[in-house]
């Protein structure tokens, strides 16, 4: 049953028309055939059960039908454990483009609806309308019972690719520091909203057509726990979880994606992963190496925390000096930033609101418009007249003045 | 300053779960009405129409046991077909409190933390506003909104060790109908997971309260336990959840705790003079220097904040508080053991409308468990069978052995032998609580 990738004539063919009481749900939208009760294959033909059964449409159902005739699913993007996602657009126009994230049924997990969906769908419901969040514009289900997660679509891949694509893409510090105070605003929207993410990264960081970055992916996420409620610490990327999760703690804040956040920060600056731990174990050592090694001077309470293990002859923590040296490029108010972000305490790590009040964001040189930032085509999949326009802008002096050439091919989809 | 009332709507709760007295009454109609429309069309098709469609009725809810079984109703069908009498708006809603009831109950008794139990309790009664009794049978849906409560709130229970969360071990239900219902409850709270509460509001009243001083801290515990005790059930029973915010449902509580109480708190938050506010915009006399601007600018700042807590707001506050408040005066705590868990409410009230709807309910809906595998092999057909989902459709009978296996045979059986129900319409799923045969 090879999935092939089908536009979703949801239900203009037939049941669409009326609510009609015979079949709604008989439809042909060539969804994917359901792992499990496909078991057996499409057996022998005998008498008819249920599809004569007379169905009319509940309220919800209607409300749902209604919903996926907006859209119009197209191919598949991308492929993942938990999720495939298609290109879409609005069937009343088809300019309008949207990733459509379908969920895929796990088959480790049996019970139900999967914890990533939940807490995705979760958040996303509420954390609407913010430039730097990846926007949920809608949801409905398949007739298979799969979830559809009607996304907006984000062309321009995300910021990793930026990243690690040094040959062809420079930026700078204005560069810089307009990601990072897209990032830091949709950090603050988060913990504002009493949500934390618990997975930032470079790679959930996706960037729209217009240069603006989006903070995608809450499959990890979780609102803020009351006191004395435990929560896991095995949450988020090792490379960018913070001293506190990996010392096992079970009670934490904001602070731990304010690390990631300035992990994230250090990245953008040296073009590669500043913390790249193998294990847990190596990464602490790292912290150790290149922070300072997390005791009770430094970080009163430490040492009582579950987990908490640190090679022999305790680092000093790293002066400004040190980060000069390796960070400078985005001035000393940045490093300043980063060191605040950087801190091994949790209590003493500036909160997302404190990094939007700090001076680097006023001392020169000033943020890039976003339009004018360095991107990368977005891959294959484009529309015919977006791929007309974009060697246009992007192999001309917008960004050769940068000294990059882009790609015009891409390895991978879009939206994840 | 982005209040947080500005933040409030935009959540769903406020977006999608809030409405006005009316607009949720004519939901209610319009959701019974729809029951009512389309179970009529179900059951005279099924009974007057062609044997076919009476074979096709018996094979399906035989399905799994011996499809060949001649049907014992099947010649029933025909002229003596009467539609049966349908609940009401009222009835319904006389269900959806009992049920509510009855969730509650069994959340407590599972062990379950006041978040999830109310988290549980408003996807219950969120789904029961654009769906009707009839339709979906409500004493599986609540163990549905409490398994999926949990998971709401961030605790993902395997299904097994849900079912076996202290007394939900007595309910005896499988873990097919738990998890069939799953996708549809999704689907009627319209994918909105996140319920705001009023617990942490009240924590942060207590709070408040210390903070003025001079107030007994005994009388303060007394309040907050005693409202804590309202917010558990009253709030949660009632439609508090549709007409107001957690805030106004907390200070409502704590009002019926402590009336004083409550009223300082309100006092005390809505206390910015209103109107003319020379007085606070710099008193008349510019200082030299300070820019007239800044103290436009100040005022502004000074009624924006006086719209949100100035003393004008507070008889507003205190009337909505004073609705909530009557709202909640209807079921009080102790109404959930003296009332509805009672034998003679349960008899008198419960009790013959439960029969009632035995006969009125959705013939194709009142098993979830044969309701999802009917989805779901639609859903199959059409990936699977023919492209335009024409009449071919019906074919390959063959997996119901295959689905049998896979969504227990064993249970579909016991309740196909235990249908018989409304005679002349083709057999009906019993009620997985329902009547001996």
């Amino acid at each position: 049953m090879a999935v092939s990738p089908v536009v979703v004539h949801t239900n203009d063919g037939g049941g669409g028309v009326v609510p009609s009481p015979l079949k709604p749900s008989s439809t042909s939208n060539g969804t994917p055939r359901l792992a499990r009760p496909a078991a057996g294959g499409e057996a022998p033909a005998a008498p008819a059960p249920q599809q004569h059964l007379p169905m009319t449409l509940d309220l919800v159902e209607q409300m749902n039908e209604q919903e996926k005739k907006k859209y119009v699913k197209g191919k598949k993007l991308g492929e993942g454990t938990y999720a495939n996602v298609y290109l879409g657009h609005a069937r009343h126009d088809a300019t309008v483009l949207v990733a459509i994230k379908k969920i895929k049924v796990q088959k480790d997990y049996k019970d139900g609806l999967a914890p990533d969906a939940v807490r995705e769908l979760k958040h996303l419901q509420e954390l609407r309308n913010h430039p730097n969040i990846i926007n949920l514009l809608s949801v409905f289900s398949s007739k298979d019972q799969n979830l559809n997660l009607v996304l907006e679509y984000l062309p321009l891949g995300d910021l990793e690719m930026l990243i690690r694509d040094v040959d062809r893409v420079r930026y700078g510090a204005a560069d810089i520091k307009a990601w990072m105070g897209m990032l830091t605003r949709a950090v603050w929207f988060c913990h504002d909203n009493y949500v934390l993410h618990r997975d930032i990264k470079p790679n959930n960081l996706l960037i729209a057509a217009d240069g603006e970055v989006k903070l995608a992916d809450f499959g990890l996420a979780r609102s803020f726990a009351d006191p004395g409620t435990r929560m896991t610490a095995n949450v988020i990327t090792r490379w960018y979880r913070p001293p506190e999760l990996l010392f096992g703690a079970r009670h934490y804040s904001g602070a731990v994606d304010v690390w990631s956040v300035g992990l994230v920060f250090a990245e953008l600056v040296i073009r590669a992963p500043f913390l790249p731990g193998n294990t847990e174990v190596h990464q602490i050592e790292l912290i150790c190496q290149a922070i300072g090694t997390p005791t009770e001077e430094n970080w009163p309470g430490v040492s009582q925390l579950k987990d908490y293990t640190v090679p022999a002859p305790p680092t000093p923590v790293a002066g400004k000096e040190a980060y000069m040296t390796r960070f400078g490029g985005v001035g000393a108010e940045g490093v300043d930033l980063l060191m605040k972000t950087l801190l091994l305490d949790p209590k003493k790590r500036i909160t997302a609101r404190e990094m939007l009040e700090h001076k680097w964001w006023r001392a020169e040189p000033r943020p890039t418009r976003k339009e004018d930032l360095p991107r990368k085509s977005g891959g294959e999949e484009k529309l015919a007249d977006d791929l007309k326009r974009r060697p246009g802008v992007v192999e001309d002096e917008g960004s050769t003045a940068r000294g990059g050439k882009v790609a015009r091919k891409l390895d991978f989809g879009a939206a994840k | 300053m982005a209040s947080e009332d500005a933040r409030y709507r935009q959540s769903s709760q406020f977006r999608l779960w809030s409405f006005s007295r009316s607009e949720l009454a004519s939901l209610r109609e319009k959701a019974n009405a729809l029951a009512r429309a389309s179970i009529s069309e179900r059951l005279s098709s099924t009974s007057s129409s062609s044997t076919t469609a009476n074979k096709n009725n018996h094979d399906r809810s035989a399905s799994t046991s011996n499809a060949n079984t001649p049907d014992p109703e099947g010649s029933a069908g025909g002229a003596s077909f009467r539609l049966p009498e349908f609940l009401t708006v009222a009835e319904e809603a006389l269900m959806v409190t009992f049920y509510t009831s009855q969730l509650l109950g069994a959340g407590e008794a599972a062990g379950m933390s006041d978040e999830v139990c109310a988290t549980a309790a408003a996807f219950f009664r969120r789904f029961y506003i654009t769906n009707s009794i009839m339709t979906y049978p409500p004493q599986d849906m609540m163990f549905v909104a409490l398994f999926f409560g949990c998971k709401a709130e961030g605790h993902f229970p395997r299904i097994g060790d849900f079912l076996n969360m202290g007394a939900l071990s007595s309910i005896k239900k499988q873990p097919e109908e738990i998890l069939a219902g799953e996708f549809l409850l999704c689907q009627g709270i319209r994918f909105a997971f996140d319920v705001k509460h009023p617990f942490r509001a009240l924590i942060g009243a207590g709070m408040e309260l210390r903070r003025l001083g001079g107030i007994p801290e005994d009388r303060i515990r007394a309040a907050e336990s005693r409202a804590k005790q309202i917010l558990r059930f009253s709030s949660l029973i009632t439609d508090a959840y549709f007409h107001y915010t957690p805030s106004q449902i907390m200070l409502a509580a704590l009002s019926h705790a402590d009336r004083g109480l409550a009223e300082r708190l309100i006092h005390n938050t809505f206390h910015l003079p209103t109107a003319p506010i020379k007085v606070e915009s710099g008193a008349d006399t510019p200082v030299d220097g300070v820019p007239k601007e800044n103290n436009a600018r100040k005022d502004r700042a000074n009624e924006d904040k006086a719209a949100i807590i100035g003393q004008h707001i507070r008889d507003r506050v205190l009337g909505t508080i004073e609705a909530c408040r009557d709202m909640l005066s209807h079921e009080m705590p102790e109404r959930s053991r003296e009332h509805w868990q009672t034998k003679e409410i349960y008899q008198d009230l419960v009790l013959p409308v439960k029969k009632k709807l035995k006969k009125c309910r959705d013939p194709d809906r009142s098993n979830l468990v044969a309701l999802q595998r009917a989805r779901r092999e639609k859903a199959l057909k059409k990936s699977g069978g023919s492209e335009d989902g024409g009449p071919d459709d019906r074919a390959t009978a063959g997996t119901k052995g295959d689905d049998a296996g896979i969504f227990g045979g064993d249970l579909v059986q016991r309740d196909s032998k235990r249908r018989k129900v409304a005679p002349g319409q083709g057999p009906a799923l019993d009620d997985p609580f329902g009547g001996p045969l």
